[in-house]
């Protein structure tokens, strides 16, 4: 077959597309393997450049002025003495008198300033005078629900969700149980911790019309049209970049009131204005997981299987409205459980990383180990007898194998402490998130004729790896190596990636390089059988070369490259024509923690954890290990450690820096274990990442209590709360 | 950071002169390794007008043994360097045992032993600018009915701070004392009388150093044959983290019974918190009883606040184990 690759008939091209598919396993070469990350080497040399680091010609450096009380009037602000500073370019006021702060975050920013220097700009930020009149703080569930308490929102300081329905069904049922688990757990605010603090730097061209802006954001090309709102100009006169960004975790989808500060001062100064938070605004503004306090009851039959769940659950998100999917969570029994958001004088809640999942996990899968005792079948029993499908089941069985279960000596009562004071103890949980992707990605592929391969999509990578397998899909589509393509990301001048949340960026974005890559080759195909006479199809790209089936053509990629005349190949794909590469249903995953606890000192050391996912096809099977790592030890972190605290009568922030609000270091961590789930028999994509960070910490509260019997129904887990919960069970 | 001028003498006497220039206008504060000072001044709850460098008076640098079989810190050593000692590390475990749980590997490259023995209190109402509390000058310490985890079980009163040395307490089980030269001569002091607890006198400082004083280096003098030493510090997170508690346990063992034993307690009081041991012990083997003897006479008259009542069993818990390594 021949034919004419300038008026090649689209419905020629669209019948081959549709045959598309992922390689199969054994005949993939570059994915389904450990791929160490394209950008890797850059990070770790400092050549990568994230927005803190852009330094832009005639650039002015922002600062904002926060309050650090949650609640008061502004009685007086004086920006005089910030203006006469050596540098300061500008000032501006966020908050005059007779305003009122009404929570502690966003709405703390009383002031901006603009310097020539950060020093300056620091220097003018202190200069800034303002006097309040503050009320009460109202930063605790207890002052919120005070009869007496101030109104924090307009919707009032509770807001209930549905429900409850069958309560007393329900109640009937529980009391009908041969066992019940009547209990109050609760979690607290717990932060992003981003390394890289949230900001952007805004390069304006008023007399242009036109900005770029290096955002430091999960979503580079929606940002365009947020920003443009900002500066007062069309979307396609803003363009986004954002080559590395130093975490998000969900709290980095929108320009923040910070970016819009930075749009204002751009504007009134002319010049490029550099807007990042420093560490205590970030704790104080940039987002949090919303608290949790929930009173629940638990029932089960003499065998272990749930029958019925109720009780009250408070989502503590400050002004914003908390998250929780549910009680009893992923497993099922009828239940009146209901779920209401009690605000508080705090900045809301954003994403993050699963939203609520590790919220709800946490008290159901308490809530299930506390009745695993009583039932006398232990943990593991328990949860094969309730998991609602057999993909748990088998997640259950590797982990509880790999964690040493069956030759651990108390599965159904906990250990006694050695001479030394020292136990150790198991424990599990189940996670759940859902696979696939959403529309609105493309992807574009150029072949030039000197063999360079161009992968481009306007995706951000997190530190995730898609960057990685921006590449890598294509190099496996056209049998190179990931070497010989090139990846552009993040920029919104490239066809439009999607927003980095719910996990969705891979089964949303890789099935788009893929049939780009697919098209790009079918194209390829097409200019080739002019020459060769072998109809597009008939071709093996394989080791950097393409032959025909038949052996008559056989040259090295570059080689044909250079056949393809004056005109590179250049193929587009979206999502609607790749979807079917996608992976649907549900994702699973479950995680073991083994733990050592000292009971005379209250600490706990965690040994050793495990974590099995599910994850269609692995592109990159190292970063998907990766993720699985980074999610276990969030969790462990928010077991142990992590905590926001606020002086409730000051409505002082005070873990408003790494050494008070204290993340999990190195030795906090054992060993940890991810293993890729091979049994899934999807062979198409998904992003699993936010599933991981579910159950760790579930798993570590279960686990202590195996380990010496105290129920640790308070996260984090510190020596404090675990002597307590010892002092209790005497 | 507000501005200051910054001095880097040439000798002591110039550094002690400089210093003692300083008044209530005219703020003049040592400058060592800057891992404390730098963050107070950042933060402002310093702010001298002058700061005397001292990183570079060589009266101030090594460690090393003098005629009498005293072993010299000199104020400039870094933690770094008392940690990596070898003589140290074989005969007095309890100064490296101590320098290692400090802080991270690249703040003890920095940090120095006079840095350390006269850092500021890390109660986090101290640290927050916006908490005018007694410890700067306020009326209130506002641990003593806020969030108080961190805070003192004894000794407390008006201020609930802990001191945060771990070098202190290792040192004064040693008996070690602290040489210090001022405008008005030098002086040698016991470092066990050089804390001084909020009830003893202004708020303001955690020492009897006076303004213009500086800690030259601190000796530990010879110690009694077969000593056996340990510093057990107990921290909320083990990767690097202040001490929740911590014990520092020297004793000397003679056919079964003690005939020599220091301990001192960090992480429970304004200042390192030395238990006079050698009555309860001298004479008496090391058994269940008397090491209950010994955790109820440091922790007499022990005061819980609303937060910190788990430090009680969480440092008799310690106290028994130090005992259980030496014996
Ligand atoms: C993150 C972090 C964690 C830490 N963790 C621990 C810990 O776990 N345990 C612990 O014990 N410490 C800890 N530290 C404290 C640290 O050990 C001290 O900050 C450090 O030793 C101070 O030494 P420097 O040389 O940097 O002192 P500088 O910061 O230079 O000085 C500190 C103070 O001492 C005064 N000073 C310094 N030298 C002298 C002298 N020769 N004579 C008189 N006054 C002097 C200064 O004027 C200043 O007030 C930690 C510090 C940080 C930042």
């Amino acid at each position: 077959m021949s034919s004419d690759p300038k008026s090649a008939d689209p419905a020629t091209i669209s019948f081959t597309v549709q045959e598309s598919s992922w390689t199969p396993r054994k005949e993939m070469t570059v994915l389904d393997r450990d791929i160490p990350r394209i950008d890797g080497p850059d990070k770790v040399t400092g050549r990568a450049r994230y927005s803190h680091d852009m330094r832009l010609p005639n650039m002015v450096y922002a600062r904002l002025v926060l309050a650090k009380t949650p609640r008061a009037t502004v009685d007086e602000i004086d920006i005089a003495a910030a203006q006469q500073i050596e540098g300061v370019v500008h000032v501006g006021i966020q908050k005059n008198a007779g305003d009122e702060l009404a929570y502690l975050g966003d709405d703390s920013v009383v002031a901006y300033v603009a310097a020539e220097t950060p020093e300056a700009a620091k220097d003018a930020a202190r200069a800034v005078r303002f006097m309040l009149s503050p009320k009460a703080p109202v930063v605790t569930r207890e002052q919120s629900l005070d009869p007496e308490a101030p109104q924090i929102t307009r919707r009032g300081n509770v807001r209930a969700g549905r429900g409850p329905r069958g309560a007393d069904e329900t109640e009937a049922l529980l009391e009908k149980s041969a066992h019940q688990v009547r209990a109050t757990y609760t979690l607290p605010i717990q932060h992003h911790v981003c390394l890289e603090t949230h900001g952007c730097v805004v390069d304006f061209d008023a007399a242009a019309g036109e900005a770029t802006v290096y955002a430091s954001t999960q979503m580079v090309s929606g940002n365009a049209g947020m920003f443009a709102g900002l500066l007062g100009l069309d979307a396609s006169k803003v363009r986004i970049v954002c080559q590395h960004m130093g975490g998000g975790f969900g709290s980095k989808f929108g320009p923040d009131l910070q970016g819009a500060i930075a749009c204002t001062i751009a504007k009134a100064t002319g010049r490029p204005v550099h807007l990042m938070l420093d560490r205590p605004q970030e704790f104080q503004m940039a987002g949090n997981r919303s608290g949790t306090h929930a009173e629940v009851a638990l029932g089960c039959d003499a065998d272990g299987k749930l029958t019925a769940a109720a009780g009250t659950i408070d989502k503590l998100g400050g002004v914003g409205n908390g998250s929780f999917p549910g009680f009893p969570y992923i497993y099922e029994c009828p239940s009146a459980a209901q779920t209401r958001s009690v605000h508080t004088a705090l900045d809301s809640n954003r994403a993050m990383r699963a939203p609520g999942h590790p919220q709800a996990s946490f008290v159901m899968e308490s809530a299930v180990d506390e009745l695993a005792y009583a039932v006398g079948i232990g943990p593991l029993e328990m949860r094969m007898r309730n998991a609602p499908d057999d993909v748990w089941k088998r997640h259950l069985r590797v982990v509880a194998k790999e964690i040493g279960w069956a030759e651990h000596p108390h599965k159904t009562a906990p250990g006694t402490p050695g001479a030394d004071g020292w136990t150790e103890g198991i424990g599990f949980g189940l996670a759940t998130w859902r696979a696939g992707g959403s529309g609105g990605g493309r992807c574009d592929i150029t072949i030039e004729r000197d063999g360079s391969v161009i992968s481009s999509c306007g995706v951000q990578d997190l530190g995730t790896g898609s960057r990685t397998y921006v590449a890598a899909i294509p190099a496996e589509e056209l049998g190179l190596t990931i070497e010989d393509v090139t990846a552009r990301i993040g920029d919104s001048a490239l066809p439009p990636g999607v927003g980095s949340g719910g996990s969705v960026t891979t089964g949303s974005i890789a099935p788009v390089i893929k049939q780009a890559a697919h098209n790009a080759r079918v194209e390829f195909e097409k200019r080739l059988s002019e020459i060769t006479e072998v109809a597009p199809g008939g071709y093996v790209w394989e080791n950097g070369s393409i032959r025909t089936e038949d052996g008559s053509f056989d040259v090295p990629f570059r080689d044909a490259c250079s056949l393809l005349g004056n005109k590179a190949i250049t193929a587009s794909a979206g999502f609607d024509e790749s979807n079917h590469l996608t992976a649907g249903g549900r994702l699973h995953g479950a995680q073991a923690a083994r733990v050592r606890v000292d009971t005379v000192t209250g600490r706990v050391v965690v040994v050793d954890m495990v974590a099995i996912q599910d994850t269609g096809l692995p592109l990159n099977r190292l970063a998907v290990r990766s993720q699985i790592n980074g999610g276990m030890i969030q969790a462990l972190s928010y077991g142990l450690l992590e905590e926001r605290i606020v002086d409730p009568e000051l409505g002082l922030l005070l873990t408003d820096n790494l050494e008070s609000y204290k993340i999990a270091g190195s030795r906090e961590i054992g060993a940890i274990r991810s293993i890729i789930d091979d049994e899934d028999d999807r062979w198409s994509v998904t992003g699993m990442a936010e599933a991981t960070s579910i159950p760790g910490h579930s798993a570590i509260a279960n686990a202590i209590f195996n380990a010496c019997g105290a129920r640790l129904r308070s996260v984090p887990f510190t020596p404090d709360r675990v002597l307590d919960a010892l002092a209790e069970r005497a | 950071m507000e501005k200051f001028e910054l001095l880097q003498p040439k000798g002591l006497r110039e550094a002690v002169l400089a210093l003692a220039e300083g008044d209530a206008d005219r703020s003049t504060m040592v400058l060592a390794g800057g891992q404390d000072l730098l963050t107070e001044m950042k933060e402002h709850l310093a702010e001298p007008s002058l700061v005397v460098d001292i990183s570079g008076l060589p009266q101030l640098a090594g460690i090393g043994e003098v005629k009498d079989g005293s072993i010299r810190l000199g104020a400039n050593a870094t933690i770094a360097q008392i940690a990596g000692h070898p003589r140290l590390r074989a005969d007095l475990p309890i100064l490296t045992e101590a320098a290692d749980s400090i802080a991270s590997p690249q703040i003890r490259s920095v940090a120095t032993l006079g840095g350390n023995l006269n850092q500021r209190p890390r109660c986090w109402y101290y640290r927050n600018e916006e908490a005018f509390c007694l410890k700067k000058g306020g009326s209130v310490c506002y641990a003593a009915e806020g969030m108080n985890k961190y805070n003192a079980i004894l000794g407390g009163g008006p201020s609930y701070i802990v001191h945060p040395s771990d070098m202190a307490p290792a040192l004064i089980a040693l008996d070690a004392r602290v040489q210090l030269v001022g405008p008005d001569g030098d002086r040698e002091v016991a470092l066990a009388d050089y804390y001084t607890l909020p009830s003893d006198g202004p708020m303001t400082s955690e020492t009897v150093r006076a303004n213009g004083e500086i800690v030259v280096d601190v000796i530990v003098p010879p110690q009694p044959q077969g000593l056996r030493s340990t510093y057990l510090k107990f921290k909320e997170r083990e990767s690097y983290d202040w001490a929740l508690a911590s014990v520092a346990l020297a004793v000397v063992m003679d056919g079964g019974v003690v005939r020599h034993a220091r301990m001192s307690l960090g992480g429970v009081a304004p200042k390192p918190w030395t238990v006079d041991v050698q009555g309860v012990l001298a004479g008496r083997p090391v058994n269940d009883e008397t090491v209950a003897k010994v955790a109820d006479l440091a922790l007499d008259g022990a005061k819980a606040l609303a937060h910190n009542g788990y430090k009680i069993p969480l440092t008799r818990g310690l106290i028994a184990r130090a005992f259980q390594q030496l014996s």
